[in-house]
């Protein structure tokens, strides 16, 4: 990008909350689900905000209240949800190469949930070093507002608004497979990176569908890392056969 | 909630920073070092594979719509078409999800209405 083009370029904390908007699609309506869930649980709506500002996990704050709530020891409960978040740690990693100096970065991991990780991923390469900082915390911060938002609506009036509108939430997350989607696009550029992907995708599809959502995403990235792999040593074997 | 109860919040909400943050810490050490030693890989192999990878676990969990039944599945097959030929046009971000988000809701709304 020129220097020109930045110049004339809206701020980069503008353009990550612009480029985080469809995530919203896909974190607000479940957002209201866990506040209505967590009241329902005997939490009081500061306490789920509490919930959804420090930990800010999805999936793991639903089993986090669901085991507290249903009397299962804290250690356990603690245990359990961290144990749901450890696929986070290959995320920070693959950004890496493309983050600067700032010593922001390790914090504004916080907002690093599946989705700002999977739009980060595509977006950070294509942005000039000098914006990625005001890009990222942009993103991150409207996706983290947005699931504490979410969550206090749902606690305060999820119930009203399921029944009023039970249509949107669901059309609404949809937005998040479309976004993926659209992420993901580029990425078949082989056959085997095809394959891969995939693979992954129909696994994931698959273990969710039989119950196993919450070891899905890694157990899915596993069997596509296998394909890879196994695509690589095709043309060994075959090149044996050979002169 | 009670005192123990906070406790526990903040032992996940500490674990889970530190599960999101401390690799990034490794990674930027290991990225200085190689810069030091050319020899060394910046990025380990199959931590760059594992990447898109996750994204494409993600998008198949993403997939199984709210209401598994065959108007949820037919609306994603039709909403994830519509992204998919949006993209292709515009190259972009937005209009491709709004044009998927809008091509389920038609569905579901006119077959639930319907």
């Amino acid at each position: 990008m020129s220097d020109e083009s930045i110049r004339h370029a809206p701020p980069a904390w503008l353009l990550g909350l612009r480029e985080a908007i469809p995530l919203l699609g896909g974190y607000v309506p479940v957002a209201i689900s866990f506040g209505l869930i967590a009241a329902q649980a005997g939490f009081s709506t500061w306490e789920i905000a509490a919930i959804s500002t420090l930990i800010y996990a999805g999936a793991s704050q639903f089993l986090f209240v669901g085991m507290a709530a249903g009397g299962a020891p804290l250690w356990l409960t603690v245990a359990m949800t961290l144990l749901i978040n450890v696929r986070h740690m290959v995320y920070a990693p693959n950004l890496a190469p493309w983050l600067t100096d700032s010593r922001w970065w390790p914090w504004l991991m916080h907002g690093l949930t599946d989705q700002v990780f999977a739009l980060a991923h595509a977006r950070l390469p294509q942005i000039a070093t000098p914006q990625r900082l005001g890009w990222f915390t942009g993103a991150a911060l409207l996706a983290w507002a947005s699931w504490v938002a979410g969550s206090i609506l749902g606690a305060v009036a999820g119930e009203w608004l399921t029944r009023r509108w039970p249509l949107a939430g669901e059309v609404m997350p949809f937005a998040l497979p479309a976004l993926f989607l659209v992420l993901l696009a580029p990425r078949f550029t082989s056959f085997r990176w095809s394959l891969a992907l995939g693979v992954s995708v129909i696994a994931a599809l698959a273990l969710t569908l039989g119950g196993l959502t919450n070891v899905s995403i890694p157990l899915a990235a596993a069997c596509g890392m296998l394909c890879f792999h196994a695509v690589r040593q095709r043309p060994r074997i075959a090149g044996r056969k050979g002169p | 909630m009670s005192g123990a109860m906070w406790l526990a919040v903040m032992a996940a909400a500490l674990g889970t920073l530190a599960l999101r943050a401390l690799p990034l810490v490794w990674m930027r050490r290991r990225l200085r070092r190689s810069e030091d030693d050319p020899g060394l890989d910046a990025m380990p192999p199959w931590l760059g594979v594992l990447g898109p990878l996750m994204i494409a676990a993600l998008f198949g969990v993403s997939l199984v719509p709210q209401r598994q039944d065959p108007v949820g599945w037919l609306a994603t097959l039709i909403g994830l078409a519509v992204t998919l030929m949006a993209w292709r046009r515009t190259r972009t971000l937005g209009w491709p999800v709004m044009a998927g988000v809008v091509a389920f809701g038609l569905v579901a709304i006119v077959a639930r209405l319907g």
